[in-house]
């Protein structure tokens, strides 16, 4: 059987390449909940090297696999006992063979040659635009990071052993594995090189001692840090979005009758052919709508949906006849001054009968948020005055047998 | 260099004879085999049993072959243990001290044995704990002064010994 002539969709290179294999890049670097990298430290690197032994330096000698020290031995001598116990011998001592991990305690600052040109006093640097909506404002947020500062570590990986085939077998490893002199580790998805620096023989040579291999293999990790706590975040530019509802109307009033429970008062110039009218605002309690001072009857020329803005005529009102609106914006029954005072409404009907023109209301009145004789409304202090705590007194004599409708607090 | 017919030792002969030789070397056995009665057990490597790497004759766990083990009496002196580490202060050990043998040459002898470098011996520190040592020096030149009684003849060897770690040697 020969080979396939055709040569089409063959692709030799099976990741990602060049956007593509950035994004991807960048995609790991940022796998957190931000948009942001994470923190690379100190910390963060040494796990990074003692990860790249751990999976690179496996070396098995008399059918078993040479332990390696899980951790980074330090001075700590608790430290040190309790990563060596799982291969030691009656005395306590570590097993031969071994393999440890030392890191020198002194961080030299970086020989990286992509960080190289750093530029003095820490500046920030942008590195990212995200766009941010709140449900009113859309804008965007620059996030900037500084440039991510150099360092070299450097290990000692030692194996210690008392076989030359041992020595011989992590050597080929190491060598293999550092062909070009440097390989790389994976630290929170950022690639950091390291680099085989030197090989040493420590074994000691010593007649009447015991006999054993200690030798050193030297590696300095190119690292960086990247640190949050520097990182900015500022807003850049926000738009607002505003959405406006426009009354239908060029003559809108609105007026207080008692500020200290926002009982308001909207009039508007009907149109002739406006059957809309909106106060621009939810209206907890609808107390009359009126055109031109005549009381409108709910249902009948007028509807209106609960705790919604609006008013709908079943026909619209006359061109330049006077819509009112008395209404209360907040959404409860009872009433709650700015003071702190409890009030109540009621409304109470009075029959004309020819002999007086005050009238007396069951409750101490507060304050009138309406009044109308047989359906129109009359304006307090032009037709009407509260005389006294509970007494109304009209200006002018209705016809006899006219029904006054008051509307107080109380 | 070895003889093939043995020579008369005749020195100091007017103060010191082989019957006084023998006589001292009998008192100082009683001594070191019946009062001390330090007992230690010697596991001889058959070199020609063992397999051993093509190229570094080195022997991998357990596949060292021993003749069977012969108790010997020895004087015993163990050295202090030395606080040591594999690297720069990391990975402590407690090495135990080097033990040093000195055994009478008539003894070996009696048993039909020699010690010889790179055997293995084991001293029990108590009942239930031996501890095991590869000969380093198995003293087998005794022409000093030290090891000749009065300069007559020598008559014991020493022999030092380091401690052997599991992975050499663990018992038999």
């Amino acid at each position: 059987m020969g080979y396939p002539k055709r040569k089409n969709n063959v692709k030799v290179y099976q990741g990602n390449e060049l956007v593509e294999r950035r994004q991807e890049l960048l995609d790991k670097i940022t796998q957190g909940d931000s948009f942001l990298p994470d923190s690379v430290l100190h910390d963060d690197l040494d796990l990074g090297m003692l990860d790249f032994v751990k999976q690179n330096f496996s070396v098995l000698s008399d059918g078993g696999q040479v332990p390696i020290i899980p951790k980074i031995l330090t001075i700590q001598r608790w430290g040190e006992f309790t990563n060596t116990w799982d291969f030691a011998d009656l005395d306590g001592n570590p097993s031969l063979p071994f393999i440890a991990v030392i890191r020198r305690p002194d961080v030299q600052p970086g020989t990286n040659p992509s960080l190289q040109r750093t530029i003095p006093d820490r500046q920030q640097f942008h590195y990212a635009t995200v766009p941010t909506w709140n449900g009113t404002q859309m804008g965007a947020d620059i996030y900037k990071i500084p440039q991510p500062v150099a360092i070299d570590i450097t290990y000692e990986v030692s194996i210690v052993c008392t076989k030359f085939r041992d020595l011989n077998k992590f050597n080929q490893i190491v060598l293999q594995k550092f062909s070009s002199r440097q390989a790389y580790t994976t630290v929170k998805g950022h690639y950091v090189p390291i680099v085989l620096d030197n090989i040493e023989d420590n074994t000691p040579v010593e007649l009447d001692s015991r006999r054993f291999y200690v030798q050193n293999y030297r590696f300095v990790l190119l690292g960086f840090l990247i640190d949050d706590q520097e990182f900015e975040v500022k807003p850049a530019v926000s738009r607002l979005f505003l959405m406006n509802e426009f009354i239908q109307s060029n003559n809108y009033e609105k007026k207080y009758l008692t500020k200290n429970l926002e009982i308001s008062v909207a009039t508007f110039t009907a149109d002739g052919l406006q059957t809309v009218f909106s106060v621009g605002e939810t209206m907890g309690i609808l107390f009359n709508v009126s055109i031109n001072g005549l009381v409108q009857e709910r249902d009948i020329d007028f509807y209106h949906v609960a705790l919604t803005s609006k008013i709908t005529f079943v026909e619209p009102p006359r061109e330049n006849a006077k819509v009112t609106i008395t209404y209360y914006k907040g959404r409860s029954s009872v009433f709650v001054d700015s003071e702190g005072n409890v009030r109540q409404v009621s409304t109470e009907y009075f029959t004309y009968d020819g002999s007086s023109l005050s009238f007396t209301t069951i409750n101490n009145i507060d304050s009138v948020i309406s009044l109308d004789i047989n359906g129109l409304l009359q304006e307090e202090g032009e037709d009407f005055d509260i005389s006294s705590g509970t007494e109304i007194t009209l200006k002018g004599t209705p016809r006899i047998g006219a029904r006054i409708g008051v509307t107080y607090l109380f | 260099m070895y003889m093939s017919k043995k020579l008369p030792i005749t020195r100091l002969s007017k103060f010191f004879s082989n019957e006084d030789f023998d006589f001292n070397l009998q008192l100082g056995k009683e001594y070191l085999h019946g009062d001390l009665n330090m007992t230690l057990v010697l596991y001889r490597v058959d070199t020609e049993s063992t397999d051993t790497d093509a190229v570094y004759a080195e022997v991998g766990k357990d596949q060292i072959k021993f003749f069977p083990p012969i108790e010997f009496n020895a004087l015993v002196k163990i050295e202090q243990p030395k606080n040591s580490s594999y690297k720069n202060g990391t990975v402590r050990y407690l090495e135990p001290g080097n033990l040093t043998l000195s055994v009478y040459i008539d003894h070996l002898q009696d048993l039909g044995i020699d010690i010889r470098y790179g055997d293995f011996i084991g001293y029990p520190e108590t009942e239930d704990k031996i501890r095991y040592y590869t000969v380093s020096n198995d003293g087998r030149v005794t022409s000093d002064n030290t090891h000749n009684m009065f300069g007559f003849k020598p008559y014991y060897r020493t022999i030092t010994c380091v401690p052997a770690q599991e992975a050499e040697f663990r018992g038999v």
